[in-house]
């Protein structure tokens, strides 16, 4: 009977182990594989495959899709396998998060730009220092504050690839139709007001056309903290100013116009409108909103006969437009397996030929002066009036909690709007929370 | 034969001690198999469950973010999360869901049981339309309620103002959307619904056949039978349902792009804890609030047994 049981013991233990072992030389496989690939790319003989995460659908995703292809033309030893991620950008980026935390990560992921700072801060992304200057990469191909955002504490750590601007669009029929110049859009907040209220049709509490909706699309609060002449971060001591006078003043403006026009039915009419073919300007329901240069390619698609304008957000005085400029980059993160290969991808896309492609098909403006200048979109009269403005747009402030204030921002305009506090409360709130979070 | 029997009983006397002591010995040397048989799933809880579990602990105490081991700074997480506004906001949008929807989730679910255990033709059918939507998935869910509640041209406005009411904006309202979340977690009600037929199986027919001769009415049978032989069903969705409520997550974060629009009035305490450790950099901070959530539920889960023991009857006892 022990003799038995011994043999069955014997028996589990090696059933165990084996099981062990062959967990682990999976593993192994999949490491010897990758350290294959990775004297191929040095010898020339094989391929190196590269992972490369990404969140763009629509006409940017065939623009990505074309550069890829080039790339791989160009590079016949670098294959770029490329997937989407839902939830990348704009605060929201969990799965590379945990990818680098769990030592797997893509070798180049398409990363938000303002963020960079906030990820570099915490050691996620690969230094590109020392590859920009030996591959003779500099600043001043690029626009000064695509460069600033995608450094932190004087290292790169980003390749720029897009930029963007906001303007306000308008509808020249509807403007036309209720006895508004066409040819001369609102420039004044009060100006903007008037005509909003000349071109909303309110039936009930339901709005069959609405002149504009602050927050709406674009409209974010850095574009009109900024057209206020606000200021929304201190370099020189490193501390948000979300409570700086003249937001306050761009934040009651938001708030007074959600009262005098109800906010829960303004909720209720956007809640109902969709995206794309069925974004309300398209549609003709909505009259002018804020929006960027992005907006154009889904005007360009389906509406191409739409009758609009584009001009500066209107500010209190009717002078110093301005606005704000985001835009994306590609990173390599923390651990990626590739990197050489990864910059040359970085490379490829960040450069002129790379940008060329992407530009031209996404119609997103390229963080390189002179490739837009080629595209023709100094040329078009809608594109030119987003570019000229380039000079005069601000970014971001490059700060390590840059997602936190994003998202505090967004949340401080939707408390004023529903009247949870007063905007100098809210706003002082938010700005105790950011230089909280900034100081640890 | 009565003198074998007994003469059987004074020998199994005699030989009990022994027999006991080998016994003895058997589990203890047969149990090492059964340890081994066990151990992948032992291994696996230890590494995967309680290993993590236990360094939240101490990852609470500190500023760690995932992608840096963070510093000790002992209680602060926990002073910085009694002040913080949203904190206490994400609380009261948990109470508020729990207190709403378990009860009503308990007397919706034990009515429909009940409608669906009368013997009717095509039983089968009705039970089965009632389970499908628990098979939708959670995100599903959200969408397809997105465009039901549509102030716009969603179905139920649009039937509400057939009967002259004006519906209000759900979703878009920091008044209803809470309810709407409500109503949407109640329509996916089939798992409980099932446990609480399987429990209404359990009671025997003898009991209402001896309430039936008692003269009693379908009312008082409800009362007097039903209801308390269904107890320990109930007990069990109870604190199921409850640690469940305390947990809304899918729902509200795919509903609202995790923003718990509008005004934070959806920001449940799981997804702020998600914000907190996946967006923000604040794994020790989500961390202390884990384990306040924990505390809550484990407090919750106590106060629900303690007072089980006036209200649940099993049956036998």
């Amino acid at each position: 009977m022990s003799i038995n049981k011994m043999k069955f013991l014997v028996f589990l233990l090696m059933f165990i182990s084996f099981g062990l072992i062959t967990g682990c030389s999976s593993g192994d496989q999949t490491s010897t594989g990758d350290s294959n690939a990775d004297s191929g790319s040095g010898g020339g003989k094989g391929k190196t495959t590269i992972t490369f995460w990404h969140s763009m659908t629509d006409t940017s995703g065939d623009a990505v899709e074309e550069v890829i292809k080039e790339f791989e033309k160009q590079n016949p030893d670098i294959k770029v396998n490329a997937s989407y991620i839902a939830n990348q950008g704009e605060g929201q980026n969990e799965k590379l998060l945990t990818a680098i935390a769990g030592g797997n990560p893509p070798d180049v992921a398409y990363f938000d730009r303002f963020e960079v700072a906030s990820w570099a801060a915490q050691g996620s992304l690969e230094k590109l220092t020392d590859l920009a200057e030996s591959s003779g990469i500099t600043q001043d191909k690029y626009y000064p504050f695509s460069w600033k955002e995608a450094s932190y504490e004087g290292d790169l750590y980003a390749i720029p690839t897009t930029t963007d601007s906001r303007l306000l669009f308008y509808n020249k029929d509807q403007f036309e139709e209720v006895g508004l110049d066409p040819e001369n859009p609102p420039s004044t907040i009060a100006e903007l007001e008037e005509a909003a209220k000349k071109l909303t049709i309110k039936d009930g509490n339901r709005f069959k056309r609405i002149g504009f909706i602050p927050w709406y699309g674009q409209g974010w609060f850095y574009g009109w903290g900024w057209s206020f002449g606000g200021k929304f971060y201190d370099s020189s001591t490193q501390t948000a100013t979300a409570n700086n006078p003249k937001n306050v003043e761009a934040l009651q403006w938001i708030t007074d116009f959600a009262k005098e026009y109800g906010v829960e039915d303004i909720a209720g009419f956007t809640d109902s409108q969709g995206s794309g073919a069925m974004d309300p300007f398209l549609t003709g329901q909505l009259s002018m909103k804020i929006d960027g240069n992005f907006g154009v390619a889904s005007i360009e698609k389906f509406k191409p006969d739409l009758n609009y304008g584009v001009a500066p957000m209107p500010t209190p005085t009717g002078d110093n437009f301005t606005t704000w400029s985001g835009g994306w980059s590609v990173v390599i993160p923390k651990g990626a397996k590739n990197k050489e290969a990864a910059w040359e991808f970085l490379k490829f896309f960040g450069g002129e030929e790379g940008q060329k492609i992407f530009s031209k098909i996404s119609r997103d403006f390229s963080v390189i002066d002179s490739v837009n200048e080629e595209l023709g979109y100094k040329d078009d009269p809608i594109f030119s009036q987003f570019i000229k403005i380039l000079p005069e747009s601000h970014a971001r402030p490059v700060m390590t909690q840059g997602s936190l204030y994003w998202n505090e921002l967004a949340s401080a305009v939707e408390g004023a709007t529903r009247g949870n506090g007063t905007p100098e409360e809210i706003l002082t709130k938010v700005n105790e929370k950011v230089n909280s979070a900034l100081k640890e | 034969m009565k003198q074998e029997i007994k003469n059987e009983q004074i020998n199994t006397a005699v030989h009990a001690p022994v027999v006991a002591k080998q016994r003895k010995k058997l589990t203890k040397s047969s149990s090492i198999p059964g340890w081994l048989f066990a151990s992948p799933w032992i291994i696996g809880l230890v590494l995967f469950y309680a290993f993590p579990l236990f360094s939240s602990i101490y990852y609470s105490f500190t500023t760690y973010s995932i992608l840096q081991p963070g510093e000790f700074v002992g209680l602060e997480n926990y002073y910085k999360l009694f002040n913080d506004e949203l904190f206490w906001k994400s609380i009261y949008n948990t109470v508020y869901f729990a207190v709403f929807f378990v009860p009503l989730s308990i007397i919706i679910g034990v009515a429909l049981a009940m409608m669906l255990n009368m013997k009717v033709k095509g039983m089968a059918i009705y039970r089965t339309i009632f389970f499908l939507p628990t098979l939708v998935p959670q995100v599903a869910l959200a969408v397809l309620w997105m465009w039901l509640l549509n102030p716009g041209f969603g179905l139920v406005n649009s039937l509400l103002d057939v009967v002259g009411i004006p519906g209000p904006n759900w979703l878009g309202s920091e008044l209803w959307s809470k309810p709407s979340l409500i109503l949407m977690s109640l329509w996916a009600i089939g798992q409980p619904v099932i446990i609480y037929l399987a429990g209404l199986g359990d009671i025997p027919n003898e009991l209402y056949e001896a309430a039936e001769v008692d003269g009693a009415n379908w009312f008082q049978k409800t009362i007097s039978v039903t209801l308390p032989l269904l107890t320990p069903v109930i007990f069990f969705n109870l604190v199921m349902g409850s640690i469940g409520a305390f947990q809304q997550f899918t729902l509200p974060y795919t509903m609202t792009q995790g923003q718990g629009t509008p005004a934070n009035s959806l920001t449940f305490y799981v997804m702020y804890l998600y914000d907190n450790a996946f967006k923000f950099f604040k794994m020790g901070y989500a961390s202390a609030m884990a384990w306040i959530l924990f505390v809550i539920i484990m407090a919750l889960t106590a106060v629900i047994f303690i007072t089980s023991k006036r209200w649940v009857h099993y049956q036998g006892k």
